[in-house]
């Protein structure tokens, strides 16, 4: 079959000055990443993960053997332009502001000015600079310039994604973005090769990875199959009795089955962003740990992102991607992913005056009681104040938005 | 097309925002008009021109060449130090393109900013005259003697080789080679001949005349122009006084000869002048004869008692306006520009391979030596007698691949007014453009193309 991406017998030597071999960064490795599918790519430091890439892509010679991409040359700019690629750190022209980065970067692929345009401001708009797009980037916190580093390796509409590191420097709400985007992406038909030391990350995302140590492959695999374990089994139930735990124990005695009964644990990644939601929603003043939420309109998990996205990415879902036996199977979402308490979330962070009032799945007792607004304009005034007053910018019309703005004149009605 | 023009824009916008260029810029701004108003000369209002012209034009280059080099370097040596190589490499750009963009950007700046300040120095010039209280003379002089672009006729180098034989060939003969010359090879024997009868040629005894013939003599208004005699006497024995008289015939000196009238005036010119300065000699254009023939007669008088001599290199040239001093300004500006352009593909060839402060270095080594090249030829021409074969075969290779900036300066030909000719430019174009400049060029591709860009990290 045809991989996305494919290294025979790849193999990178360090020599010192006299040409003696010192390090095999990268030693004998022979990957298949599939088309349409995640693949990650793991192992500690050092270990030749940035250096596959950096032969993927040509910026550094195999000693020995070589690598395909695409069926091709990762040089050949027939094949790079179809490649997104986003490096170990965003290495962005301090000089230019974002939108010009942008530009610069659609320019490189030949992109008329039309598309350029329209591309640039849904990129803006999905990573959640747009506020701040006409400031250099070199002023950029690391996590804003990952995320205009993200942009750039979008800006082509990529059928094959290459993301090194792609969370450093981002909090746990960006992370879960760039996680939730990668899984879109995915489903819209394009590969992914995610690089990462993060476990988390590669276990939220990915079908398939492989584990680097020493240049050289440990282990490689689905995710489901390397980590699931066999003979267990686990049921998740609603709080239930003492008395009927009991019986399910006597129950599961006449099979001489063990079990363990306990409250399970929220993963800290859901509390932390249940956290800072509610508090983002007291619209408590705003200070310098707010900066990092400002991502509002980025990912919107509803209707924002699909537009976006939809506009960006061409191709539609694709049949290969629903029904095809190329299609790894994706971890169940009990497992990994926490899809529903996370589109909440997100449409909140979007629409902080949203219609339903009720959020049932929201277990959160700290969830603030919220007021429905009059029209959908309003809704998108509210929106728009709260992205403002997360960045501290000014509205359009000269006015400074106070962190006291809408929201709570809203929860005070309420 | 689309992406190297991508990439101009982007290291335009870099050495803009970055401020390499700005301190350039400001620095221009600033001492450019402070030259403009204390710039004096020799006192008299040509020498103030003539001066500014030289200092300004000189500080535009020399600060754009700093300029080129460092942007050309910088632009490509940040991306690689920085990484912005990674994210624009990996996009469908070939790296020929990316240096050809680089290269761009950097040409592009250079016009731009030469434009700049080649205009405001061409403004002053233009406007000092009107605003400094001259003379009626003085701003004839600086119509005739600057403000002009004036073409220079050099008499042919005669062609002494037969008569060198035969002289050699009765020196050998005589058995006299050796005491006249001792150890001296052949050649320089008949080197030190050859110029020694050139000079005779142009040497007049007490009462003998010299006659210069120049054809194709075209000054643009006969009726209307000045034709010059730049001249400078050398003498065998200096008078006490250090002054030569000479008695000058210009015109059509045809008719002395066949004894037929001739149509255009034969002017005639006694003077005296110091020795060993040069000395021009004004005379109306309409001396030049229709089909633009031209003598310039000398004739040595008896009241001088000294044989009269023409050094060979400089000793008399005609000079006639041939273009306006705009056009010779616009043509000079463009000298500056191909250094530049030579420099820009220094900069990023030096840059294809070597770090910043290295590859700097490298360029401005190059650039003072090419500034320089006459005074380093001739040093090594000296050291040649010893190291003659190895010279011949390293050195002077390598010398020939330098630039040679201070034959193509503008300066020297605006401040005496000289034409700077198409052919010069045509050759500047092809020797420091077309093959140097070329091939650094593909040397910075071929490196850039094959290279490394990643660094080695484990």
């Amino acid at each position: 079959m045809d991989y996305a991406i494919e290294t025979v017998a790849l193999t990178k030597i360090f020599s010192d000055w006299w040409g003696r071999a010192k390090v095999y960064a990268v030693d004998d490795l022979n990957l298949q990443v599939r088309p349409n599918e995640v693949f990650g790519l793991l192992g500690p430091n050092g270990s030749g993960k940035t250096t596959t890439i950096k032969m993927l892509l040509g910026l550094l010679h195999p000693t020995k053997g070589h690598a395909v991409i695409l069926g091709g040359d990762g040089t050949d700019p027939k094949i790079s332009a179809r490649i997104g690629f986003l490096p170990e750190e965003s290495y962005l022209y301090r000089f230019l502001n974002a939108r010009e980065t942008l530009d610069f970067y659609g320019r490189l692929f030949g992109l008329d000015s039309k598309t350029r345009e329209m591309r640039i401001e849904a990129l803006l708009e999905m990573v959640g600079l747009r506020a701040v797009a006409s400031r250099p980037v070199g002023t950029y916190s690391k996590g804003m310039a990952r995320r205009i580093g993200l942009a750039q390796a979008l800006i082509n509409d990529p059928d094959l994604l290459i993301l090194d590191e792609p969370t450093t420097g981002l909090d746990p709400i960006g992370t879960r973005q760039i996680k939730d985007l990668i899984i879109k992406l995915a489903e819209r038909g394009k590969t992914v090769l995610l690089c990462s030391h993060l476990l988390a990350d590669v276990e939220d995302v990915c079908d398939r990875i492989a584990i680097l140590y020493g240049g050289k492959v440990q282990a490689h695999g689905r995710v489901g199959d390397l980590l699931q374990k066999t003979n267990k089994r686990q049921i998740v139930t609603d709080a239930i009795s003492d008395a009927t735990a009991d019986r399910i124990r006597e129950i599961l005695k006449q099979e001489h089955a063990e079990c363990e009964i306990s409250s399970p644990m929220e993963r800290l990644e859901t509390f932390f962003i249940n956290t800072v939601v509610a508090a983002q929603q007291q619209a408590m003043p705003t200070s310098g740990a707010f900066s990092t939420t400002q991502i509002g309109g980025f990912l919107a998990g509803g209707v924002d992102k699909g537009d976006i996205l939809d506009k960006l990415v061409a191709a539609p879902v694709s049949e290969k991607a629903q029904a095809g036996p190329v299609r790894t199977d994706r971890p169940q979402p009990q497992e990994t992913v926490t899809p529903e308490p996370n589109k909440d979330l997100l449409s909140k962070l979007t629409q902080p005056a949203t219609s339903s009032p009720a959020e049932p799945a929201e277990p959160d007792s700290e969830q603030p009681a919220q007021a429905v607004p009059e029209t959908t304009v309003q809704q998108e005034q509210a929106r728009k104040s709260i992205l403002d007053e997360l960045t501290g910018r000014k509205q359009p019309d000269g006015s400074t938005v106070r962190p006291s703005d809408d929201p709570r004149e809203d929860g005070g009605d309420a | 097309m689309r992406r190297v023009w991508a990439v101009a824009t982007n290291t335009i916008r870099q050495a803009l925002r970055m401020k390499v260029a700005a301190i350039f810029i400001v620095l221009l701004l600033v001492l450019l008009p402070v030259m403009g108003y204390t710039a004096s000369g020799d006192g008299t209002l040509k020498g103030r021109l003539q001066t500014f012209v030289s200092y300004g034009l000189s500080l535009t280059g020399l600060l754009l060449s700093l300029l080129t080099i460092i942007v050309s370097v910088y632009s490509v040596t940040s991306d690689i130090e920085h990484r912005q190589i990674y994210t624009v490499v990996t996009k469908p750009i070939r790296r020929y393109q990316l240096i050809l963009g680089k290269l761009l950007g950097v040409i592009v700046l250079d016009v731009a900013l030469l434009t700049l300040f080649a205009g405001i120095v061409y403004g002053f010039v233009v406007l000092t005259p009107r605003f400094a209280k001259a003379t009626e003379e003085e701003l004839t002089q600086i119509e005739n003697e600057f403000f002009t672009a004036r073409a220079s006729l050099v008499p042919p180098q005669i062609d002494v080789s037969k008569e060198v034989d035969e002289l050699y060939a009765k020196l050998l003969a005589n058995d006299q080679l050796e005491t006249a010359y001792p150890n001296s090879t052949p050649e320089e024997i008949r080197k030190y001949l050859s110029s020694r009868l050139r000079l005779e040629k142009r040497a007049a005894a007490v009462g003998q005349m010299l006659v210069w013939e120049f054809r194709d003599v075209h000054p643009t208004d006969p009726n209307r122009q000045s034709l010059f005699i730049r001249f400078k006497y050398d003498v065998s024995v200096t008078p006490p006084d250090e002054q030569v008289y000479g008695d000058w015939r210009i015109g059509d000196l045809r008719g002395l000869q066949t004894g037929n009238p001739v149509d255009t005036p034969v002017w005639r010119v006694p003077r005296k002048d110091p020795v060993r300065k040069f000395r021009e000699i004004e005379v109306p254009a309409s001396a030049v004869a229709k089909d633009g023939y031209l003598a310039v007669g000398f004739a040595n008088p008896p009241w001088n008692s000294t044989v009269v001599l023409f050094p060979v290199e400089d000793g008399l040239e005609v000079l006639y306006k041939a273009d306006t001093f705009l056009g010779n300004y616009i043509r000079g500006a463009l000298l500056i520009l191909l250094r530049l352009v030579f420099l820009a593909c220094l900069g990023v060839m030096a840059a294809s391979f070597l770090s910043f402060p290295v590859a700097i270095l490298f360029c401005l080594v190059i650039f003072v030596t090419g500034a320089t090249s006459g005074g380093i030829i001739e040093s090594f021409g000296y050291m040649s007698r010893n190291v003659n074969l190895v010279y011949k075969y390293t050195i002077e290779t390598i010398i020939q691949l330098l630039p040679q900036f201070d034959k193509a300066s503008p300066t020297q030909f605006l401040i005496p007014a000289r034409l700077i000719t198409w052919s010069l430019i045509g050759r500047v174009v092809l020797v420091m453009v077309c093959i140097k400049a070329t091939l650094l060029l593909a040397l910075a591709l071929i490196i850039f193309s094959f290279r490394e860009l990643a660094k080695v990290v484990v």
